[in-house]
C-alpha cells in the first residue's frame, strides 16, 4: 500500500506526496501531458527533441545540470507517445534545489539557437544508434505505420523522418513550449524523505507564481477499425529471419487492459511462458520470442516478436505462434498458469515499490490516467481476471483481420 | 510574490554518509553469510556467489555455460519444472558469470523463502546438465552471438579486452563461432565439481531479515560438504597485445564505435579512489568533460562516457562512445585533447565542487535500499575490502586537490600507452 496525499495550486498544477523516511533521498517526478501524439504530422519528433532542449538552460538558470550535480542530485527524462517525463533524485536536505530548477524551466526556457543546433545533431545520432546501427532496429519504425493509418501513433517518438528534426526552427520550439508546458498541464510527485507540509510550502513558493496557460486542446483523429490483415516484407542483410506481429487493443484505461496484459505474460513472461516453452525449448523454432502490451493512453497494441533459428521456414514459425495463441482457447492448465502470472504481478509490484523513483513515476502516471489511487488497485485488478475473461479477450483480439505482420527476411547466405 | 529570487540556488550542506554494516556468521559447515537489513517491504535479495568466473575456465564459454545450465534440470526437477515453480512463487532468478565470479541472485517475497531455498539448493548443487538442453542452449547462444556481432559496440568491446589483457588470457579471449560446439556434459560437470562447491561459496542476504532466516539457511545449506578436488594453478599470464591501434571494418554502419583505454590498478591500490574521481571528471557523469565537449558542444554522439573497473587480477579504464562515422577521427582528437587538459591545467574550484558533490550524492544512492546495498557490499567484499574502502573514497572526494588530479592523469592516462579500438564502415 502506497500512502499519498494530493493537492492542487490555483494555477492548475497537481501535486502528489508520498513520504518514505527509510531513505535519505527524495525523488521528484514532473510529468507533462504532452507526447509525440500531440505533434503535427509534418513536424514529428518535436516532443522528444524538446525534452533534450529542456536541459539547455532556462529563464534564470543558464545550465540545468551543474547546480543539480552541485547538490548531489541526478536526473534524466523520457518521452513517449503520450507523455514527457522528467525526474531527479536528490539528498533530502537539498530538495529545494529541485523545486528551484524545475519551476524555472516550467516558467520559461532559454530558447537558444546554439543549443537547438547541437541537440538536433544529438537526436540524429540517437536515431542512428537506436534504429539504424542495430540489426532489426528499423522494424519498429516500419511496424507503426503498418498498424496505424490515421492516429499519430503511426510515427515513432523520435520522429518519422530525421528531416523533420533538421528543419525545426526556434519559433516552432517557442510555440510548442507555451502550448504544452504549463502548470495546468503537469503533475508533480514527490516521493521519499519529505513531509507533506514541506512539499506543499515549497510548491507554493516556487510553482505558485507561474501563471496558468492556454494549453492546446487535444483533438486527435480516431484510428478506423482494421478490417484486413496487413503484411510487410523487409529483406536485409541480418543474421537470421525475424517475425513481428501486432494486434490492435483498447486503451490503458480499458477494462480489458489487465486481461490482455495477463495474456501476454502467460505467453511470454519468464522462462515458463508458453511461447518460450513451446517454440524456443520444445520445437526450437525461435532463438528468442517476446510478447507485451503497450501502456498507451489511446488504443494501443499487443506485440509479439521473435528471431528464428537457422533454417526455420517463416510460414512454419508463424503458424506455430498462432497455434500457441489458439492453445489459450482450449482452456487446458489455464487456471494454474493464471495463478502463476498473477503471483508474478504481485511480486513485481512489491519490487517496483522498493524504489522511490518508481513510486514517483507510477503515481504521476496513474494520476494522469485519472486517479493516483490506481497504483494500489493494480494487483487486485489482475487478481480479478477470470479464465472466461481471458478466453473472451483471446477470441476478440487475436484475429487475422486485426493483425499486422512484418516478415523480416535475412538475405545472408546460410553457411 | 514577484520578489522570488530565482538566480541563486538554495543549497544546504550535505549530511554525513552512514553505511550500514553487514552482520556476518557462518553456517555449520563454514559457509560465510552476510546479512544486511534494509528497506520497508517484506522481500529478500539472496545471492550465492562463487569464484567460478571466466578466469577459471580453460575453454571459452565454459564458465558462462555452466552457469546458464544450472537451472536446466536437477536431480529432482526438470528444467521446465524449475522455471515454472520459480515463476509460480513470483521469484526472479538472475544468473551471471563474470570475469572473476559467477553465481545466482534470487529476488522474492519472504513468504516464499522455503521454496526458494529448496530450489536454490537444487540449482546450485544438484544440476544434471542434460545434453539435450545443452545442445539447444548452445544453438540459441550461437544465434544471439551472431546478432550481437552485428553491433559495432560489441565488436569493439570484445577486441578491447583482447588488446588489453591478451588473447591467451581468459580476461581477453574472444569467443568465436567454433567455441559454441565445444561444450559437453562432462566438461560442465567437471567445472561445476571444481568451482561450485560449498567451501567456495558465500551468501549475501539483504532486505527484511527475519529471526528464522539464519536457521533456514543452515537447514538448506549448512549440511553440504565439499569434496577435496585438486585444482592446478593457472599458467595464464596477462599480457597486452603489442598493437595499440586497431580498426575493424564493418560495412554498412552509420556510426563507428570507439573504445580507448588500458589495464590499470584495482580497488586494492591506494590511488584507486583518486582515479575514480579523475574518471568522473573525464567521463563519469552527465556534466563530465567528454559529455560536455563531444555531445553537448559538438553533437557528435548521443552519449559518451568513461569508467574504471576492478578485476581480481587487474583492472581497466575505458572511454566508450558511438559517433557518426564522419566524426570518428575528430572525436578521437577531442578525447585526446581532454586527457591532455587534465594532465596540464588544474581544475577550477567550481568544477571540483560539482564533482565532489555529485559523487557524494552518488554514494548516497549506492547505499539506498536493499538492492543497491547488496551490490555495493559485494563489490568491496570480493576484493577483500570492507566499508573502510567506501569511507576512504568519501574522504578522498572531500579532500582531493587539483594538483593531485593532474598527477593522477599523468600517471594513469599516458596517451601513448592507451589502446584504441575503432569499429565501423570506412
Amino acid at each position: 500500500m502506497i500512502d499519498y496525499k494530493k493537492f492542487s495550486l490555483d494555477n492548475g498544477l497537481r501535486v502528489l506526496v508520498h513520504e518514505d523516511t527509510s531513505t535519505p533521498l527524495v525523488a521528484m517526478n514532473v510529468l507533462y501531458d504532452v507526447g509525440s501524439r500531440d505533434e503535427d504530422p509534418d513536424m514529428t519528433g518535436l516532443a522528444h527533441l524538446f525534452e533534450h532542449l529542456m536541459f539547455g538552460g532556462s529563464k534564470n538558470i543558464p545550465d540545468y545540470d551543474t547546480p543539480l550535480q552541485l547538490v548531489g542530485g541526478e536526473n534524466n527524462a523520457f518521452t513517449n507517445n503520450d507523455i514527457t517525463n522528467y525526474y531527479l533524485t536528490i539528498p533530502s536536505q537539498n530538495i529545494e534545489t529541485g523545486f528551484w530548477l524545475e519551476s524555472d524551466r516550467m516558467l520559461e526556457l532559454d530558447f537558444s539557437q546554439k543549443n537547438l543546433d547541437t541537440q538536433k545533431n544529438v537526436v540524429i545520432e540517437e536515431f542512428n544508434q537506436r534504429y539504424l546501427n542495430q540489426p532489426y532496429g528499423d522494424a519498429m519504425l516500419k511496424l507503426r505505420p503498418l498498424a496505424y493509418k490515421v492516429h499519430p501513433y503511426r510515427w515513432p517518438t523520435i520522429g518519422m523522418d530525421m528531416s523533420h528534426i533538421k528543419n525545426t526552427e526556434l519559433e516552432q520550439i517557442k510555440k510548442f513550449f507555451f502550448a504544452h508546458y504549463a502548470p495546468n498541464n503537469a503533475i508533480i510527485t514527490l516521493a521519499g524523505n519529505i513531509t507533506y507540509d514541506l512539499a506543499f510550502n515549497l510548491t507554493q513558493k516556487w510553482f505558485g507564481p507561474i501563471e496558468m496557460r492556454n494549453v492546446k486542446l487535444r483533438n486527435l483523429p480516431v484510428e478506423p477499425l482494421q478490417t484486413e490483415e496487413r503484411i510487410l516484407i523487409i529483406e536485409k542483410d541480418v543474421p537470421s529471419n525475424a517475425l513481428f506481429k501486432v494486434w490492435h487493443v483498447g486503451t490503458r484505461n480499458d477494462t480489458d487492459f489487465f486481461t490482455l496484459d495477463l495474456i501476454t505474460d502467460l505467453l511470454a513472461g519468464g522462462e515458463s511462458g508458453r511461447l518460450h516453452t513451446k517454440l524456443v525449448r520444445e520445437k526450437k523454432l525461435f532463438s528468442e520470442i517476446n510478447a507485451y502490451i503497450s501502456s498507451d493512453i489511446d488504443p494501443g497494441l499487443i506485440t509479439i516478436h521473435g528471431k528464428l533459428m537457422k533454417g526455420v521456414d517463416m510460414q512454419h514459425a508463424e503458424e506455430a505462434v498462432n497455434d500457441v495463441i489458439a492453445s489459450l482457447l482450449n482452456g487446458d492448465r489455464i487456471s494454474d498458469e493464471m495463478e502463476k502470472v498473477k503471483n508474478k504481478f504481485e511480486s513485481s509490484s512489491v519490487f517496483s515499490n522498493t524504489s522511490i523513483l518508481n513510486k514517483a513515476m507510477n503515481l504521476s502516471f496513474c494520476e494522469l490516467l485519472g486517479n493516483a489511487g490506481l497504483i494500489n488497485q493494480e494487483v487486485d485488478s489482475y487478481r480479478k481476471v477470470t479464465p472466461e475473461m481471458m478466453l473472451e479477450a483471446t477470441r476478440r483480439y487475436f484475429v487475422p483481420s486485426n493483425c499486422s505482420t512484418i516478415y523480416y527476411k535475412s538475405t545472408r547466405k546460410e553457411k | 510574490m514577484n520578489s522570488l529570487q530565482r538566480i541563486q540556488p538554495p543549497v544546504f550542506p550535505a549530511d554525513k554518509i552512514v553505511i550500514p554494516e553487514a552482520k556476518s556468521f557462518m553456517l555449520s559447515n563454514g559457509v560465510p553469510v552476510y546479512l544486511i537489513e534494509a528497506g520497508t517491504e517484506d522481500i529478500m535479495r539472496l545471492e550465492f556467489s562463487f569464484k567460478a568466473g571466466q578466469v577459471n575456465e580453460d575453454l571459452p564459454l565454459l564458465a558462462s555455460t555452466t552457469n546458464r545450465m544450472l537451472s536446466e534440470g536437477s536431480q529432482n526437477y526438470s528444467s521446465e519444472e524449475l522455471n515454472r515453480v520459480l515463476d509460480y512463487h513470483g521469484a526472479f532468478l538472475n544468473m551471471s558469470a563474470e570475469k572473476d565470479r559467477a553465481g545466482i541472485v534470487l529476488f522474492f517475497l519472504n513468504k516464499h523463502i522455503e521454496k526458494v531455498l529448496e530450489l536454490s539448493r537444487e540449482i546450485l548443487f544438484r544440476p544434471t546438465f542434460p545434453e539435450t538442453e545443452l545442445n539447444s542452449l548452445m544453438k540459441k547462444r550461437l544465434r544471439w552471438f551472431h546478432v550481437n556481432r552485428e553491433k559495432v559496440q560489441n565488436i569493439a568491446i570484445d577486441q578491447f579486452f583482447e588488446s588489453v589483457f591478451g588473447k591467451n588470457h581468459p580476461y581477453g579471449h574472444q569467443v568465436t563461432e567454433h567455441d559454441f560446439t565445444g561444450m559437453s556434459q562432462v566438461l560442465l560437470e567437471d567445472f561445476h565439481g571444481k568451482y561450485y562447491t560449498p567451501d567456495k561459496m558465500a551468501i549475501i542476504v539483504t532486505g527484511k531479515i527475519h529471526e528464522r532466516t539464519t536457521s533456514l539457511l543452515n537447514e538448506y545449506f549448512g549440511d553440504l560438504s565439499s569434496k577435496n578436488i585438486y585444482i592446478e594453478d593457472s599458467e595464464n599470464v596477462i599480457k597486452g597485445e603489442r598493437k595499440k591501434k586497431i580498426h575493424i571494418n564493418k560495412a554498412g554502419t552509420v556510426q563507428s564505435a570507439i573504445r580507448i583505454g588500458s589495464s590499470t590498478i584495482n580497488k586494492r591500490h591506494p590511488d584507486y579512489p583518486g582515479l575514480k574521481i579523475l574518471d568522473s571528471v573525464l567521463g563519469g557523469y552527465f556534466g563530465s568533460r567528454l559529455m560536455k565537449n563531444i555531445r553537448e558542444e559538438k553533437g557528435y554522439t548521443y552519449g559518451i562516457g568513461s569508467s574504471v573497473s576492478s578485476l581480481d587480477l587487474s583492472g581497466y579504464k575505458t572511454i566508450s562512445t558511438e559517433v557518426g562515422k564522419k566524426n570518428l577521427y575528430s572525436a578521437i582528437d577531442e578525447i585526446h585533447k581532454e586527457i591532455r587538459l587534465l594532465q596540464s591545467v588544474p581544475l577550477e574550484k567550481e568544477e571540483l565542487a560539482v564533482v565532489r558533490n555529485f559523487m557524494s550524492g552518488e554514494m548516497l544512492r549506492m547505499f539506498d535500499g536493499p538492492f543497491a546495498l547488496a551490490e555495493s557490499f559485494k563489490s568491496a567484499w570480493e576484493f577483500g575490502l570492507d566499508n573502510s574502502y567506501y569511507y576512504n573514497l568519501v574522504e578522498k572526494i572531500r579532500t582531493i586537490e587539483p594538483d593531485e588530479i593532474i598527477e593522477l592523469a599523468k600517471t594513469y592516462y599516458n596517451i601513448d600507452e592507451l589502446y584504441q579500438v575503432t569499429v565501423g564502415a570506412k
